[in-house]
Order: C-alpha cells, then structure tokens, then sequence
C-alpha cells in the first residue's frame, strides 16, 4: 500500500488571550468559527476528529475530551476520534494523527483541534500543573518549572558562545513586532521596542518577561484531507511533504549540554530526508519561540545556521522579512501566547494563510513554497517537525 | 496527633522514621482515621513501602545518604533509581551512595510564577549539579547563598532535608569556593 498525499486545506483560531470563557466553550467557538472559514466543509464530511489538549484535567478538570469536543464542535466522527497529549505539541500531535490515519487510508476528511484554558484564578495552581510536565516526584520537588530550565539553556548558550541579552531581545522584538500585524495575538497592538524588553523585570536569570511566553487561553483548528478531496475545500491546500520527531530524554538530569538540541537535530532532519528538501529551501518556519533563546538554539539545531551563530543570525535580520528564512511571522509564541495544545494548531493555520497569502501584508511572506513548523515539548524533550508545500489542488 | 504526624501516617512513612515526635503515644479512642493528604496537590512523593519499590531511597535518605540504583549485570549507573535497567532491561540492580558534593554546571532562580505551597520560597535558586566522580547530573534547589552570588563551577554539597511531615527530599548547599 503506497501512502496517500494528504493536504491542509483550512483552518482558524480563536482569539488568543486571557480569556472570560471556559474550556468547553472554546471548543464551541473553534468549531463554529471553522465551518465559516472553511465554507465547502459539511459536518458530516468530517470522518475523523483528533484533539490536541495538554492538561484539561488540570486546568479545566475534564477528562475524556475527545467525544466532549466533538459534542461542543457538533461532530459524529465514525472511524477514528481520539485525544492527543504531548505536553506543549500536542497539536502537532493531532496533525501527526490525522496525516497518518488519512495516509494510510483510514480517514479521507479530518480535523485536528487544540483547545486549552491555562488561566484560572489562582495562578500558583496554574504553575503547579506545569511542573507536572516534569518527571514530578524528582523535578517537581526541586520547584522545577519552564523558565528557570530553558534560563540555564541560555545561561550555557551565553557562556559558550557569547550570546547576549541583546540578542534575546532581538527575537522578542521581531516575534513582538508580527504579533501586532496578528488580530488574534494575545499581544496584539502592544508596542516592544528592545529597549523595553531590557528594561522588564527578571523572572528567571538572564531570562526577562518579555524572553517568556505566556499562559494563554485559545483554540485552533485545522481540516485534513486524502489528495483527491483537496479540491472541493480550497484552490490553495499547504501539502504535507515530511515529517520527523524525536526524543532522547525526559528527567532533567538527561538534558545533556543544554546548549545545543541534537534531538531537533535528528527530528528536523527526518523531515528534511522524507520531504526531499534542506534548510536552504524553506521560506519560512513557525518555530516554538516558548522562550526567546529556544528560537536561537532552534536555528542552529535545524541548520539555519552554524552551531552557536543563532545570536548573531537574529541580530543581522536574517530570520526577518527579507532574510534567509522568516521565522514566525504569526508572531510566535512570543507575541500570540502558548495555549499548549492550540499551539501547533495555530502554527500549520499560519501556514496555510501564508501559501494563500492571507494574512496581513506586514507579514506576509513573499512567494513562500516551502514552511517548516516545529514544537518541542517540555523540556525540550521531544522535538516534533513537520514540512509543507503550498501549491494547486491536485 | 499532630498535623505533621497526620500527614506523616497518611503519607505512610515507615516505623523507624516515625515516633519521635514528643506526644504521648496513647491516643483517644473514637478518634476519626486520618484523612488523606491530596496527593495531587503535593510534589512530594509517596515514600513508604506500601506506596513505591525505591523506598529504600528515602530510608537511606533519612540517614544522610543520597544513594541510587546501579544494574548488576552491565553496571549502568541510574539517575533516578530505578526498578528495571532501561539498557538491558534487566531487574537486578543494587543500592550505592552517590557523592556528598559536586559542583554547578548550570543555575537560574525563580523569581516569580511559582507554584502552590513554594510562593513563599520565592527567590530560590536552582541548578544542574555534576556530581563529583560519578557521570550524573542532578538537578534541584541551591541553598546558603542568594542566586546572584552564585557561579558556574562553585562546589556545592548534597543536602537531604525533612520536607516538614516527616518525608524527606535532597536539595543542594553552596560551600565557600
Ligand atoms: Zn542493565
């Protein structure tokens, strides 16, 4: 059995943001917002639905999401309906799914939905479900949450290679400065020049707030479909051509030399061999900026450039509009939030728009064929990667 | 009963570690059991017998020693103990102590957005720790010396402490360098 190609032909997200809705409702927004974006879409064309959802027990205490969501959606998936959770790619995760599951035969029309609600009103409570993204009984113990890890990241990254705070900021300004060519951000029309991202206060050294992604409340959706159905839902699909993920630890005492990622090495590289392309050829990438060094290192690690040249790659405008590759111009997790299962939702959404040049012109790519989308989750536990090609319907 | 001891026995700590808490050993009768303690709300591990095979981990923790598990048959040394080798996937394993001291090969601090039960900790230091002699690299909360006086490379010691209720955690203290 040869493997079907699979195309995107649509998706959408909800506004990103400190959210006054609950999770459910979410999904209720999502999926009407999807069947106005994708207007040939009919509800009993969706054979298959695959929900990315990091910790709906934690944050919104709801298991079994799956048939919750399909319910909120107002879906009947008949062959496969399931939930994806990998931390902060869990999205990816269902676009994972779903791309499989129509290659393979098992699925002609699907849809791959994130949906998290990570603001509640005690934010202590908030952090100690992230902790448990950690080995929990030998991280958690130690006060093991996302910052001060991906911090030592940049602390090693810093004493290495000499990467400054200066470069930092540089990521955050370029994600800050799309955000706010993005309606659906979460920092949408909020102005962050470098010299306000050097002026905010420290949250875990040398990382500042503005190096930091937020907890965010969002959905996003996106409509997966065998080759020969692309036509009926778009003239512009983004076909799937690659594909690689990896992991090559969990407990932090694994994390190696912190400074570099070889298991984003190994995943991107996957892609890269199954889709037939290098880095070279990619217009641009939705990379998991979860911290502004995370995109540095993500650079060198995907071969964007050379090993510990990340710093100076943003610095010299090379992953802006103009560059070698533009990075993140939804704005990143940086400026549109992290709601970790929307996340890689949001991001294969961008990718779509790009190839039908749809988004704002501040952003607008120019001519883009080629997007690589990345999550890592964790920390930096596992890397997952995906390659697209935009193009006609076949 | 005391609120330490409570949790203690909810928690099932062993005998050995238990008693000592200067209350008279008689208890009231019709006393209620013991509630549980919302483990999901709690970090910290179950750390009796009854709830987990590396209790011995904690017994021996209690005594002073940070200890793990090595693979009999090729000798893998594990971070954390383990039940089962993850290289030959065999079940033999024995107990050793780990080195008392180490030092920094990276650090940051929490300075804001902590969890529940450690706000009041905030600032606190954490780190990566290469243990002296041994090729692991633990990680946990630096102690004795504010975050911005600490550097890569300063000697630390290992420090097993009593979280409070009668169980106990390892954290790491900086020495002069
Ligand atoms: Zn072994």
């Amino acid at each position: 059995m040869s493997a079907r190609a699979v195309a995107l032909v649509g998706g959408v997200t909800t506004p990103f943001g400190v959210r006054p809705t609950t999770w459910a409702e979410m999904a209720q927004e999502i999926g009407a917002a999807l069947f106005r974006a994708v207007p040939a879409l009919r509800t009993e064309d969706v054979d298959s639905l695959f929900v990315g959802a990091a910790e709906p027990e934690r944050f919104a205490f709801q298991s079994h999401v799956a048939p919750l969501v399909a319910e909120q959606m107002g879906l009947r998936p008949r062959r496969i309906l399931q939930r994806t959770e990998l931390a902060c790619a869990s999205g990816q995760s269902a676009i994972r799914s779903a791309y499989a599951a129509i290659a393979a035969g098992l699925s002609d029309v699907a849809v791959a939905v994130g949906v998290e609600k990570m603001n509640l009103p005690s934010m202590a409570e908030a952090n100690t479900s992230m902790v448990c993204v950690m080995d929990r009984p030998w991280d958690g113990p130690g006060g093991a949450t996302a910052p001060p890890f991906f911090a030592m990241v940049a602390q090693r990254h810093m004493r290495e290679y000499g990467t400054t705070e200066e470069q930092l900021a540089a990521v955050s300004e370029k994600n800050h400065r799309f955000a706010n060519a993005n309606p659906h951000a979460q920092f949408h029309a909020k102005s962050f020049r470098r010299e306000k991202l050097r002026g905010l206060p420290l949250v875990a050294p040398p990382l500042r707030l503005g190096d930091c992604s937020s907890m965010t409340d969002g959905a996003a959706a996106v409509v997966l479909v065998a080759e020969d159905r692309a036509r009926a839902y778009t003239d512009t699909p983004a076909w799937i051509r690659g594909t690689g993920q990896y992991s090559d630890f969990h407990n932090l005492a694994h994390a190696g030399e912190l400074s570099r990622w070889p298991g984003l090495t190994a995943a991107a590289g996957e892609a890269f061999r199954s889709a037939g392309v290098g880095p070279p050829d990619i217009d641009f990438a939705e990379l998991h900026d979860c911290f502004s060094i995370s995109e540095i290192v993500e650079y060198e690690a995907i071969g964007f450039c050379a090993p510990g040249e990340g710093g100076r790659f943003v610095e010299d405008g090379r992953s802006d509009l103009g560059g070698d590759v533009v990075v993140n111009p939804r704005g990143g997790l940086l400026g549109c939030g992290h709601p970790l299962g929307a996340t890689g939702i949001a991001q294969a959404v961008e990718v779509h728009d790009q190839f039908a040049r749809r988004v704002p012109a501040a952003r607008q790519v120019p001519n883009p064929e080629w997007a690589l989308v990345h999550n890592l989750s964790g920390s930096a536990n596992v890397h997952s990667v995906m390659i697209y090609q935009g193009g006609r319907a076949a | 009963m005391s609120a330490s001891e409570k949790a203690h026995r909810a928690n099932g700590a062993d005998a050995e570690a238990s008693g000592s808490a200067g209350e008279p050993a008689a208890k009231p009768t019709g006393e209620r059991p013991p509630e549980k303690r919302p483990f999901l709300l709690d970090f910290f591990p179950l750390e009796g017998e009854e709830a987990t095979r590396l209790s011995r981990f904690y017994e021996r923790l209690r005594e002073g020693r940070l200890s793990t598990t090595r693979c009999r048959a090729d000798g893998e040394l594990h971070w954390p103990p383990r039940v089962a080798c993850p290289r030959c996937h065999g079940e033999d394993l024995e107990w050793l102590d780990l080195p008392e001291s180490g030092r920094i090969y990276a650090f940051s601090a929490v300075l804001g957005g902590a969890p529940l039960g450690m706000e009041s900790d905030v600032p606190y230091a954490v780190g990566l720790i290469d243990l002296d002699g041994v090729p692991l690299r633990l990680f946990g909360r630096i102690e004795g010396r504010p975050w911005s006086a600490l550097a890569i490379g300063d000697p630390v010691a290992v420090e097993p402490y009593d979280v409070g209720d009668g169980r106990v955690f390892y954290r790491f203290r900086a020495l002069d360098a």
